[in-house]
């Protein structure tokens, strides 16, 4: 299928993106990879006046460490899968990046791109939530920072305003006694998650788990943080503790009513339970 | 507003100015504007892998890729794939079987090619992996997935034989 006509820009810095953002507003759509938008726009399931292509801005491709990883909206799946740009995750953000679709979508596809289609189904909203990451966002306006974790209103909708663009994503470190595990339940590799699971453990100077973060991606219409789960870890047994925590994730999330609901929530605790135990699994530094 | 542009990029080595439609995609414009036939387009969104080429040497979709996004970039159609690299794979699928009908083989080789190159000691579930990005329909994607293997072993054959000589 072919996308309906579009105006197209090619600006060479960001204050043209902003002019532009504040003349058009919600009439345009900034163009990064476009992984996710040419799709849309090639099953005409959107219809912007203009596109703006930032993908001559080197500014916004830019990556740092400064107590954290900076990292410019237009990094692409591949540069963090590749490791090439700073990893303040110990490994989790290469691992999840290396799943995302196939790489010739992740040659394109950009994290800053993924944050703001803001699809339910996907990595980086779940996970960049997980991790406690900020977009910064600016405007004509105005810089702010907004919280992955508020980002979301609901299925591809955020509280970005129209005439604000992502410049980066501050990714925070994180602490040495924290164990990642991440599991994505999908029929064929590489397509959209039936189920998301990132699990961030903390253990205290004994090794005793004393907090564990859970998130759920492809659940709900955003993420979704699963509580409680520390108690479970310490309570049950090894042989009893999948059990529950399958029990405490249906619980937790909304009613079943269809087999096809139910089994997708039954999904949901599987992938929880293999994220816990790959935390669980793993080594600390 | 700007609706139409005209670009300059190199395509198989050659530059090339074209004034096209802005929504024209980079596989629309190989196809329709400059006949370069052997990119094919299987789901226009994305998925099938059939309408993968190089951009800057990377394997990117065609389909989803706007021609003016990719002013002043490099691409590489499977009808200017002709490096070494290439010959070892095409022996491979040959001699594997790893076609049937075609279609998907153009984008087969570009997708083959960057695993050989870029995951060296890919085993073969990382192999099945990497291709999953590229769906066949006729073959069940054994052939293909040996031929992947068989490219890699002559590819580290030839790399000793260079060290050697």
């Amino acid at each position: 299928m072919k996308p309906p006509p579009f105006a197209y820009e090619r600006p060479q810095d960001i204050e043209h993106v902003l002019a532009l953002l504040a003349e058009h507003g919600d009439e345009a759509k900034v163009l990064a990879g476009g992984q996710s938008l040419v799709p849309v726009l090639n099953l005409r399931l959107s219809y912007p006046a203009i596109l703006l292509d930032v993908g001559d801005i080197s500014e916004l491709r830019d990556a740092r460490f400064g107590g954290g990883a900076q990292l410019g909206a237009t990094v692409t799946h591949s540069a963090i899968e590749d490791d090439t740009v700073p990893d303040p995750s110990r490994g989790l953000l290469p691992h999840v990046a290396h799943g995302i679709g196939y790489r010739a979508i992740r040659n394109r596809g950009t994290v800053g791109g993924s944050l703001v289609h803001a699809d339910p189904s996907a990595e980086w909203p779940v996970v960049m939530s997980a991790l406690g990451a900020e977009v910064v966002v600016r405007s004509q306006r105005a810089e702010r920072s907004i919280p992955v974790r508020d980002l979301y209103r609901g299925h591809f909708t955020t509280t970005i305003e129209p005439d604000e663009l992502v410049i980066r994503v501050d990714v925070p470190s994180v602490g040495p006694r924290m164990r990642w595990g991440f599991h994505k339940q999908a029929r064929k590799v590489g397509e959209f998650a039936e189920s998301l699971a990132v699990a961030l453990l903390s253990h205290d100077a004994e090794g005793e788990v004393d907090g564990l973060d859970l998130w759920l991606g492809a659940a709900a219409d955003v993420p979704v943080r699963v509580e409680g789960l520390a108690d479970i870890l310490r309570s049950e047994s090894h042989a009893t503790r999948d059990r529950a925590i399958q029990a405490h994730v249906a619980g937790v999330l909304p009613g079943a009513q269809t087999p096809e609901e139910r089994y997708l929530r039954h999904l949901h605790g599987i992938a929880a339970c293999r994220a816990i135990g790959q935390a669980l699994g793993q080594e600390t530094p | 507003m700007k609706h139409e542009s005209t670009i300059t990029l190199k395509v198989n080595g050659r530059p090339t100015t074209v004034t096209i439609p802005v929504r024209t995609s980079l596989a629309d414009l190989l196809r329709d504007h400059l006949d370069l036939t052997g990119t094919h387009l299987g789901c226009e969104h994305g998925v099938c892998g059939a309408c993968t080429v190089l951009v800057d040497e990377e394997p990117v979709r065609s389909c989803i890729t706007l021609a003016a996004s990719c002013e002043d970039r490099s691409v590489t159609t499977i009808e200017g794939l002709d490096d070494e690299l290439t010959e070892i794979v095409r022996e491979a699928f040959s001699a594997k079987h790893g076609l049937q009908c075609g279609f998907c083989t153009p984008a087969m080789l570009v997708a083959a090619r960057d695993i050989v190159q870029r995951v060296p000691d890919a085993n073969e579930q990382e192999i099945r992996d990497e291709l999953a990005g590229n769906i066949c329909r006729c073959t069940g994607y054994v052939g293909i997935v040996q031929a992947v293997a068989a490219a890699q072993e002559r590819s580290r054959e030839r790399q000793c034989m260079e060290v050697t000589e």
